[in-house]
């Protein structure tokens, strides 16, 4: 997808299986683009795109009204009930009047703003408008539901709660979601699948167990006391000299430590540190996360 | 209401839907009725209703005057001679509505456009089976069926009341006829002016400006002509220009009258109203064609 000069998503070749997929970037990474091309709203410099069995260039109305969408925008008709709002969009995506009517107040609902229906939408809080965006994109029935960065704005409270409704929504009512997100860890809370994009490029792409999870070797993070120089330094050695791989920036406390069992690491590291008169500040069975990925890609 | 103590609160839970879904079409007619309710203040704070109500008694008042005058004073042969001397053309009471539509225009129109893009509905819009381009249509529907209430309204009732005042047209072919051309004009007057309004509210995302850029448009080129043609001396036919006769011009001439204008031929007041109407709806396109992705 280009525009002018800027290249905004470069040779973008993937498959999202259904569940809860976390498409995961810093800003300008593409996923604003990458959404708008799955709605049909951006057409594709070149290559093809199928989303739900259809072309979202050629089928768009049909696709569309079959997807639930929640902007990252958080800005809305304030003097409008929320429950006006999700029904008027559940009619624009093509419920019937009535249909629309109380499907509108089971979403709200089922985000639990059953009370709070009536208010109107500027009188809201920011959580609470979240979860009208959430009402409006699942009001309709749809078979995939669209969310720009759904937790943005709340706190940690709110946030746990978005992401279990979000996981209802998936786990229940067997709606595909996908969630754009800047923010790893909740991605890893709840998603399936990961797409990470970074810069227009594809960092990742895939089921998230296979991404992140335990990997060989064992992380350790250690303290050199101000009376022994060089214990850090005496640690490492020592591990190198038992035939162990040792990863770690220069002048860091902090290593990988790879070439055995986990337990047998372990052991070492305890010897080593003993020998050395260092102090294990943590140490723990090595595991990739989200953002190792994106480190991943940029080497 | 059951009283043996059987009944129950059900949670209805999340319910799949299998019915038909209307598609484009309904997607339109429901953008369109929304716009229409909130142009005209429909569940919305009193402060919103007060242009619609204002532009409502300014477009039916001649037609109550006149026909008040028609039921009070008619009836004797001598008095309806003369009244039919004082009470307007059919084509001269829509011209009357000029002043409610220029209201309309300016005070209520661009809201059909300013609010989506002020509140972020735009891109919400657009995720649903609406594109720019039938979301413009929702948008031109509503305002045009408006304008059209607000031109046919007055016209039809004011047919309405000559017509039982003794001094409508004459036999059945002439009423339908009368009848045919009013509706016929309304609605190519209300269009034009719609495509107009809203060709100058896409301009700006500010409700003010959007009302100032609407009264600029029209009101400035009324000004420009006036001034080219009466005091600078020049052609006529650059009364071509002015957005706010011509498509009155246009009603004269679909009732078969000649017109304020007489010395500018019928196809070019055509021509000309739907020059207007062309270049807004290709001011319209150009500020909507990549807007809300």
């Amino acid at each position: 997808m280009v525009f002018g000069t800027h290249r905004a998503l470069d040779s973008l070749t993937l498959e999202v299986p259904p569940g809860i997929t976390g498409l995961v970037g810093a800003n300008g990474a593409g996923k604003t683009t990458f959404m708008s091309i799955v709605l049909g709203l951006r057409t594709p410099t070149n290559g093809s795109v199928s989303v739900l069995g259809l072309d979202p260039l050629r089928q768009g109305a049909e696709l569309r009204a079959n997807v639930g969408y929640g902007p990252e925008r958080n800005v809305f008709p304030d003097d409008m009930p929320a429950s006006d709002f999700v029904k008027h969009l559940a009619e624009v995506r093509g419920m019937p009047r009535s249909e629309a009517r109380s499907r509108a107040s089971d979403a709200l609902w089922l985000v639990g703003l059953g009370e709070e229906r009536f208010r109107a939408l500027g009188t809201m809080s920011t959580g609470q408008r979240q979860r009208v965006k959430l009402a409006q994109a699942i009001a309709a029935d749809p078979s995939l539901v669209l969310l720009d960065e759904p937790t943005d704005g709340l706190d940690p409270v709110q946030r746990d709660e978005m992401l279990a409704l979000i996981r209802q929504i998936s786990s229940e009512y067997q709606i595909d979601v996908m969630l754009s997100s800047h923010l790893l860890e909740e991605v890893e809370r709840i998603c399936d699948n990961v797409v990470a994009l970074d810069a227009g490029q594809l960092v990742a792409q895939g089921p998230l167990r296979e991404l992140v999870g335990d990997v060989e070797g064992v992380t350790v993070e250690l303290t050199e006391i101000d009376d022994v120089p060089g214990s850090v330094e005496s640690v490492v050695a020592r591990l190198t000299a038992a035939g162990l791989r040792v990863t770690r920036e220069p002048d860091a406390n902090r290593m990988d430590v790879l070439g055995a069992s986990a337990d047998l690491i372990a052991d070492a590291v305890r010897d080593a540190v003993a020998d050395s008169s260092a102090r294990v500040r943590r140490i723990e069975q090595r595991r990739r996360r989200l953002e190792d990925l994106f480190e991943v890609g940029a080497s | 209401m059951t009283t043996d103590g059987s009944a129950q609160i059900l949670d209805r839970g999340y319910r799949r839907f299998d019915g038909r879904r209307s598609g484009v079409g309904g997607a339109i007619r429901s953008t369109a009725w929304h716009t229409t309710r909130s142009v005209l203040g429909l569940g919305r704070k009193a402060r919103h209703k007060i242009a619609p109500v204002l532009v409502i008694v300014v477009a039916m008042l001649p037609a109550v005057v006149f026909i008040g005058l028609a039921v009070l004073l008619g009836g004797d042969e001598f008095v309806n001679d003369v009244l039919e001397g004082i009470v307007p053309l059919y084509s001269e009471l829509a011209r009357q509505s000029i002043a409610a539509m220029i209201l309309f225009t300016g005070l209520v129109a661009p809201e059909a456009l300013v609010r989506d893009r002020r509140d972020g509905m735009l891109s919400l819009y657009l995720s649903t089976p609406l594109t720019r381009r039938t979301y413009l249509g929702a948008k031109v529907l509503s305002v045009s069926g408006l304008m059209a209430l607000i031109v046919l309204v007055p016209t039809v009732v004011y047919l309405l009341g000559m017509t039982f005042a003794s001094l409508g047209p004459d036999g059945v072919g002439d009423w339908v006829v009368v009848l045919i051309r009013i509706l016929v004009s309304g609605v190519l007057a209300s269009i034009i002016y719609a495509l107009i309004s809203l060709g100058a509210a896409s301009l700006t995302d500010r409700r003010a400006f959007a009302s100032l850029a609407v009264v600029l448009t029209m009101l400035g080129a009324l000004i420009v002509v006036q001034i080219l043609v009466e005091a600078a001396d020049q052609s006529i036919q650059w009364r071509m220009l002015d957005p706010v006769n011509m498509p009155m011009e246009m009603i004269s001439r679909i009732f078969g009258d000649a017109g304020q204008y007489p010395e500018i031929p019928t196809e070019r007041v055509y021509a000309a109203n739907a020059g207007w109407a062309g270049s807004s709806a290709a001011v319209l396109w150009a500020r909507y064609r990549s807007a809300g992705a």
